[in-house]
């Protein structure tokens, strides 16, 4: 266990959290605002990266990037509109609302694979791709230095726009009162709409992200969507914060464990945290009181 | 009554129908059934979201498979094994769970399911990784080995034992005890009843009836696989149960038939199959929010409804 490998694990398990991280977010804009846990988030991902592969042999980079993530957000918006909003306001009861998330996650899963084949196709990341070294101990692939400045700016940028945009503040006031919210002129169609866009562009960012360092095709969203609301229940649902602290807390755990112990029995750690944490601390790991 | 006849009437099946593909159609439909049946129980009944099915049938379907295989433990031993230990697992990851509520059950339980499939695609030696298990020896009774005709027997048996047990649940004390869990925990609470102990109980039986599907499944192939325990099969059988009608055993009977037998006359790829259960559910959830059973049922109170005006003026 020498000082560059533990920096090595550092590297990779910071990177991994990200992903975690930005999932769980695209998770926690919806479940706060709306109390509906989205399944279909990581589909969304896997969307915009396959469209992306669609799109890069026509157009410059990062119109095929823009395009790719409005398209997969399109999608997501486009789901509220068509199948939750209909739902929610005849009142169906929470088994309706589940299986349709069900249905969506399903439908925009094997869409794909009927639409786009079932082949894995390599997406190239914005950056280059040879590697950096320093001083010849640590290695780093340029992606990992976009995914890490695309995870704070989008934390950020999230963090903002709760505070200080009128839409962000009735997103919060929905979260925690519905009625009330309606009240004081809160249109909650509006702001599950808008719960729904965000959470899909941010899916929609964290698979542009993770593609590049895997491939693109129609099953890849299967595992950031499990891990995104494992780290969204285990960060706790009191803020945005919980969402990054659990994804980075679950990216650091699995590579050391990987590293160190066994990568056979990495992915059960997950759920070995998850139960763990929901055992001792059920509110998650940022609770509500620890909020300033 | 009706059971004793209706039992009757299934079991004489295989005399009249020689044809291997139908028996193995019927053996899966038996099993399908038994899944459905116990998913709508801890669903409907007990109002637990329990994404783990297809964790807890895929592990009834292996330990008795890898017993049998690996260390030549009897199939009928297996059976006992393969109930005991994936209610033990239920239990153990229920305990933590029962406290929750709604959302959280369902996060639970859906990692659980998803990384079940990985575990066991990864543990190589044990399981046969992707490949799985091919030969495990089958099941005989009195030196007459059961296959064909004889299994199916066995599996409407597998089948019957699961509804009766279901059925007399929820006519009892305990079945009181569940509903009143689901309907207001507060309530039961101050009544006496145990809630956490009472859910627990629930999602354990569940568990072990989808064990029982699991051992009834291996040792009619012969083979096990980790698409077994792909969620995928999870959310299949949760849609042949809203589809049906979530709550009504007829409706969960008709749908569970319906979708299991229509997409193999379709020859229907299971990538396709999936996609078009998908839509469906999406259909019927705008539509049929109550399922066919639901629809089926609220267009007959309609015709009575009707008929009575009718007959009144």
């Amino acid at each position: 266990m020498t000082l560059q490998s533990i920096l090595q694990v550092l590297v990779s398990g910071l990177q991994v959290g990200c992903i975690y991280a930005l999932m769980a977010l695209s998770f926690y804009v919806i479940q706060s605002a709306t109390g509906i846990l989205n399944f279909a988030q990581g589909e969304w991902a896997m969307i915009s990266a396959v469209l992306g592969v669609v799109f890069l042999p026509f157009v410059p980079y990062p119109i095929a990037i823009a395009a790719a993530i409005a398209g997969a957000t399109g999608l997501a918006i486009l789901s509220e509109r068509l199948f939750i909003r209909r739902l929610e306001s005849r009142n169906a009861p929470l088994v309706t609302v589940i299986l349709s998330l069900l249905g969506i996650m399903i439908v925009a899963r094997y869409g794909t694979a009927l639409l786009f084949g079932q082949e894995e196709y390599p997406l190239p990341g914005p950056a280059r791709s040879e590697i950096i070294e320093f001083g010849g101990e640590l290695y780093l692939l340029p992606q990992t230095l976009v995914i890490y400045a695309t995870t704070v700016a989008v934390f950020a940028a999230v963090e903002l726009h709760m505070r200080r945009t009128k839409l962000g503040r009735s997103l919060r006031v929905a979260a925690i009162d519905p009625i009330g919210a309606q009240l004081i002129g809160v249109d909650l169609n509006r702001v599950r709409a808008f719960a729904f866009g965000l959470g899909g562009v941010i899916a929609a960012v964290a698979g542009w992200l993770y593609a590049p360092l895997y491939a693109a095709g129609y099953m890849i969203g299967v595992v950031p969507g499990v891990k995104g609301f494992i780290v969204m229940v285990i960060g706790g649902m009191a803020s945005p914060l919980g969402s990054l602290v659990g994804g980075i807390t679950l990216g650091l755990i699995e590579v050391a464990a990987a590293r160190y112990l066994s990568s056979l029995y990495s992915e059960a750690l997950a759920f070995v945290v998850l139960m763990g944490v929901l055992f001792v601390r059920p509110e998650g790991l940022i609770a509500a009181g620890t909020r300033s | 009554m009706r059971w004793t006849v209706g039992a009757l009437l299934l079991a004489l099946f295989p005399v009249f129908v020689r044809e291997p593909y139908y028996i193995t159609l019927c053996v899966n439909l038996a099993v399908t059934l038994i899944l459905t049946l116990s998913l709508n129980f801890v669903v409907g009944t007990s109002g637990q979201w329990s994404f783990a099915h297809a964790a807890f049938f895929g592990m009834g379907a292996y330990v008795p498979g890898v017993l049998a295989s690996r260390f030549g433990l009897d199939g009928w031993l297996g059976l006992p094994l393969s109930v005991v230990s994936t209610s033990v697992l239920a239990t153990v990851v229920g305990l933590p769970i029962v406290r929750l509520r709604g959302y959280y059950l369902a996060v639970c339980t859906l990692a659980l399911g998803f990384l079940a499939e990985i575990i066991v695609r990864q543990a190589v030696d044990l399981t046969g990784g992707g490949y799985g298990i091919q030969q495990i020896p089958p099941l005989f009774i009195a030196g007459y080995r059961l296959q064909g005709g004889s299994y199916y027997l066995l599996a409407l048996a597998a089948l019957l034992i699961s509804s009766l047990l279901l059925d007399n649940i929820k006519g009892s004390t305990l079945g009181h005890a569940i509903v009143a869990t689901r309907d207001n925990p507060i309530a039961a609470g101050s009544c006496g009843i145990n809630v956490g102990r009472v859910k627990l109980t629930a999602f354990v039986i569940t568990a072990g009836l989808a064990a029982l599907a699991g051992w009834v499944h291996t040792f009619y192939y012969l083979a096990l696989n980790p698409s077994l325990l792909a969620s995928d099969l999870t959310f299949l059988w949760y849609f042949m149960v809203f589809i049906g009608g979530l709550g009504s055993v007829p409706g969960v009977v008709i749908g569970t038939a319906l979708l299991s037998i229509a997409p193999e006359f379709l020859g229907m790829a299971t990538h396709n199959q999936v996609l078009a259960f998908g839509l469906l559910m999406l259909g019927v959830a705008l539509f049929a929010p109550r399922g066919i059973g639901g629809a089926v049922t609220g267009l007959l109170q309609t015709g009575r409804f009707l008929a009575a005006e009718r007959s009144t003026k």
